[in-house]
């Protein structure tokens, strides 16, 4: 069991460059910067990763973040002050971005300049002006994310939601179909909306971490490892590297038993009831491996600012993962050689490698057509910095492929903890005469500043955006877990010439959650 | 703390909520079925609930079903922190199941704890809710699930209320 | 197909035999602290009221209440409570009444009266 303790550097030690996360220089006026924002949309290796708001004292703030992912490779952040009520598109250069502008009008009613209708997400229709918002409510609210359909012909809409199937997520479908073919698709997510950015306000960051981890508890070490990134950031907290180990053998748990939990769900959409068994199987035997090695099956609690909230057991991973993983290799080597289930997964739900980049998406939906990203490889932090992550890219886009590089993955990630596991005796990472910061243990005082960072959720990129007042109370925090990126792409798959019975085995393997994009 | 919201009624709520257990069971010599609802969950309870019918649970062999018409539905499985935006939809689910029902309310979420009654949420399941049980939890695991759905038929006592939670508790895992 | 049909035989095997039996891995299960009332103090209940995330604790006098239903098991209170608290292993929690999930610990003298 590991005896693990955070270790202090001075600020300056451990600055932003040390994440990789700088500001672009740009003192300019708006135009200067729409020209920034238009060359970085055209510049081969940039990627616009997320676009938020922020009220400052001298009004709000849009924040631009670009992966940089050729050369330099790093994180870089854009600061554009709203003068006037409105600023220029964003999503006419970056498309990418249209989701952010609905959300920068729904939480703070600012709108880019044009007339482009912007959607609603996450405020209810009844909802008024008073409802709880980021800053100030829109003029309008933003249109429903349909356009109305005229039932005519044969097409007819078919409601679907908010209460669902057997123990899933509310979550509103409206399904425009013609009997079979799936004409149009649109999904209403309010019904989860929990305010958690706005709840984040003025909390001390061991609250914080606690809702973090709650915002999509199917992501919790990777959304809560990207929140500790940006706040050690900001504390000038270095963890020790058992710790950082400790956080990757996490990170790569959770990333298995979610896609075993894809996999299930892939057998019960296409109705292969011996395999999902199966797959539960694994599934249930991988959060004992979770339980086992944490003391958590959901791995709650695992991070913690600086150190570890829970102890590794080490010895678990070579007691009981390789019987828990080995159950799930063999359900999946069974499923290749089914046809019925093969059959339905083959150009099904496809996402081109054109919409995956036009959309911004992230994590297996992006890999499986074409995308070659992985923020372990490509801004490696933490423990990745010394292995060599193998990542999975497959060219079709289809379910089938998206299957296959969740399949590889997981061999991926179990290869990793093998890896990881045999690095050094638990332990070693010991800080000096550092106390073990326990993580109700508020460290942040004293010290304001923000930070960005990220991780690689078993859905994608996670990010998280921090930003401290003096006392270490948060100031501003910004989730925006890999989920919140993927859900754009849902229509387009599910309108690419389907049947709307193949719409359950797209959500399966898109495996998102309705939480995270809500928030 | 919830314990503010818990004032009305004491003995007599505690009666009412004896009878409809009490009516619920005569009926349920047979097979019973449960419908979900999720009112805002972070996803891992429902994760949960699902594998209550992975091999492992195998929640049939209890007599137990899951059913996604409200209208064959005996128990109400209710997940998440009541959001004030699914009232609608929870309201209506439940109207929509014959008497007698029982409402289960799974984790610490619906039971109060995570989020605080405020504009968003109700922070609380009995606040919109008749609850007739509580299983505590964050996740519940399916265990602790399968016990909450034994103490919902009766076929199970319910064991917290004699624990102490000082000292050494006698019914703990170590018996 | 014939693959399927071998792999369905193992099924049976792994189910729980609950409530009969409870499974051995339940012991590692995360569950709300028992305290120790000879090691509270007000203060430190305080503290512990301060701590909690999830709201499960309150301080009403010479008591402090522990809400079950509102504890995630976090462990957070345990980790600060010097040995006043630990995992009370105790998963079966479900109740009929939401009342019977509020413990009230008496605070004794903050130190261990022989
Ligand atoms: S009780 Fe815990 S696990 Fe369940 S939905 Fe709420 S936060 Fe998630
Ligand atoms: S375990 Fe966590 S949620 Fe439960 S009482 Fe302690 S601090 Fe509160």
């Amino acid at each position: 069991m590991s005896d693990i303790g955070a270790r202090e550097t001075t600020p300056g030690d451990q600055g932003k460059a040390g994440l990789g996360v700088t500001q672009f220089t740009l003192e300019g006026r708006c135009r200067e910067r729409e020209d920034l924002v238009a060359e970085l949309a055209r510049a081969p290796g940039t990627r616009l990763a997320d676009f938020f708001g922020d009220v400052e004292e001298g009004g709000l703030v849009l924040r631009l973040v670009y992966a940089i992912e050729s050369g330099e490779r790093a994180y870089k952040m854009l600061d554009w002050p709203v003068v006037g009520g409105t600023y220029p598109s964003v999503s006419d250069l970056d498309p990418a971005a249209f989701v952010e502008e609905c959300e920068i009008y729904e939480q703070f009613g600012v709108r880019p300049e044009g007339d482009e209708l912007l959607n609603r997400l996450v405020v209810p229709p009844h909802a008024g002006h008073e409802f709880p918002r980021l800053g100030a409510a829109p003029p309008r609210e933003g249109r429903e994310p349909h356009a109305p359909h005229y039932v005519t012909g044969e097409a007819f809409e078919f409601p679907f939601g908010p209460v669902r199937a057997v123990a899933q997520e509310s979550l509103y479908m409206g399904l425009v179909t013609s009997g079979e073919e799936v004409i149009d698709l649109y999904l209403l997510m309010w019904h989860k909306h929990r305010g958690l950015e706005r709840r984040l306000r003025g909390m001390s960051l061991g609250k914080a971490l606690f809702l973090v981890e709650r915002a999509e508890g199917l992501s919790a070490v990777a959304n809560s490892w990207a929140f500790c990134r940006a706040a050690e950031n900001v504390l000038g907290v270095v963890a020790p590297e058992a710790v950082e180990r400790a956080r990757a053998i996490a990170l790569e748990l959770e990333r298995v038993y979610n896609h075993a939990a894809a996999v299930a769900a892939l057998c019960q959409a296409t109705g292969l009831s011996v395999g999902q068994a199966q797959a539960e199987i694994a599934l249930e035997e991988l959060l004992r491996v979770n339980l086992a090695a944490f003391g958590h099956r959901y791995l709650f609690g695992t991070v913690a600012i600086g150190t570890m909230g829970r102890p590794l057991d080490e010895e678990v991973l070579s007691r009981q993962l390789p019987q828990a993983y080995g159950e799930l290799r063999r359900v999946i080597e069974s499923l290749w050689s089914t046809n019925s289930f093969m059959d339905r997964l083959e150009a099904c739900g496809i996402v081109t490698n054109e919409q995956a980049r036009r959309l911004g998406l992230v994590g297996p939906v992006a890999r499986a057509a074409g995308c070659d990203m992985d923020t372990r490889r490509d801004h490696a932090f933490g423990a990745y910095t010394g292995s060599v992550v193998n990542v999975a890219v497959r060219e079709r886009g289809d379910v089938l492929a998206r299957m296959q590089v969740m399949a590889a993955e997981a061999e991926e990630s179990v290869r990793l903890i093998r890896e990881l596991a045999r690095v050094g005796p638990p332990g070693d990472g010991r800080a000096d005469g550092a106390g073990f910061a326990a993580p109700g243990q508020e460290t942040a005082a004293g010290r304001g500043g923000s930070a960005l960072g990220w991780c690689e959720s078993p859905r994608g990129e996670s990010l998280a955006w921090l930003s401290l007042d003096p006392a270490g109370k948060v100031r501003r925090a910004r989730l925006r877990p890999g989920t919140f990126r993927n859900w754009r792409a849902f229509d387009d798959a599910a309108r690419s010439r389907n049947v709307f019975t193949d719409i359950p085995i797209i959500e399966a393997s898109f495996w998102l959650t309705v939480a995270g994009f809500a928030r | 703390m919830t314990g503010a919201s818990l004032g009305a009624g004491g003995a007599a709520a505690e009666d009412r909520v004896a009878q409809r257990l009490h009516d619920a069971r005569a009926m349920f010599g047979r097979s019973l079925h449960i419908r979900t609802v999720d009112t805002g969950s972070c996803a891992v309870c429902e994760s949960e609930i699902r594998l209550l019918l992975a091999p492992h649970y195998d929640l049939h062999r209890l007599g137990l079903f899951f059913t996604p018409a409200p209208r064959h539905a005996d128990m109400l499985m209710v997940t998440g922190p009541a959001v004030r935006a699914m009232d609608t939809a929870l309201q209506k689910t439940y109207a929509a199941m014959p008497e007698p029902k029982i409402v289960i309310a799974v984790g610490a979420c619906p039971l109060g704890g995570v989020y605080p009654e405020d504009e968003l949420a109700h922070g609380s399941l009995d606040r919109v809710l008749p609850v007739d049980v509580f299983v505590p939890g964050c996740p519940p695991s399916p265990l602790a699930l399968l016990q909450g759905l034994l103490v919902a038929v009766g076929r199970l006592s319910e064991k917290v209320s004699g624990e102490s939670f000082v000292g050494s508790s006698p019914g703990g895992l170590d018996l | 197909m014939a693959l399927w049909l071998f792999r369905g035989l193992r099924k049976g095997v792994v189910t729980t035999r609950y409530p009969a039996v409870t499974d051995p891995w339940a012991r590692g299960l995360p569950t709300p602290p028992a305290f120790d009332e000879r090691l509270l103090s007000r203060a430190l209940a305080d503290r512990l009221v301060e701590i909690c995330p999830s709201r499960a604790l309150a301080r009403e006098d010479d008591c402090l209440v522990l809400d079950v239903g509102a504890c995630t098991a976090c462990g957070r209170c345990i980790s600060q409570s010097a040995g006043a608290a630990r995992p009370s292993r105790l998963f079966e929690l479900a109740a009929t009444g939401r009342e019977q999930l509020l413990k009230r610990i008496a605070i004794g003298s903050g130190e261990i009266v022989a």
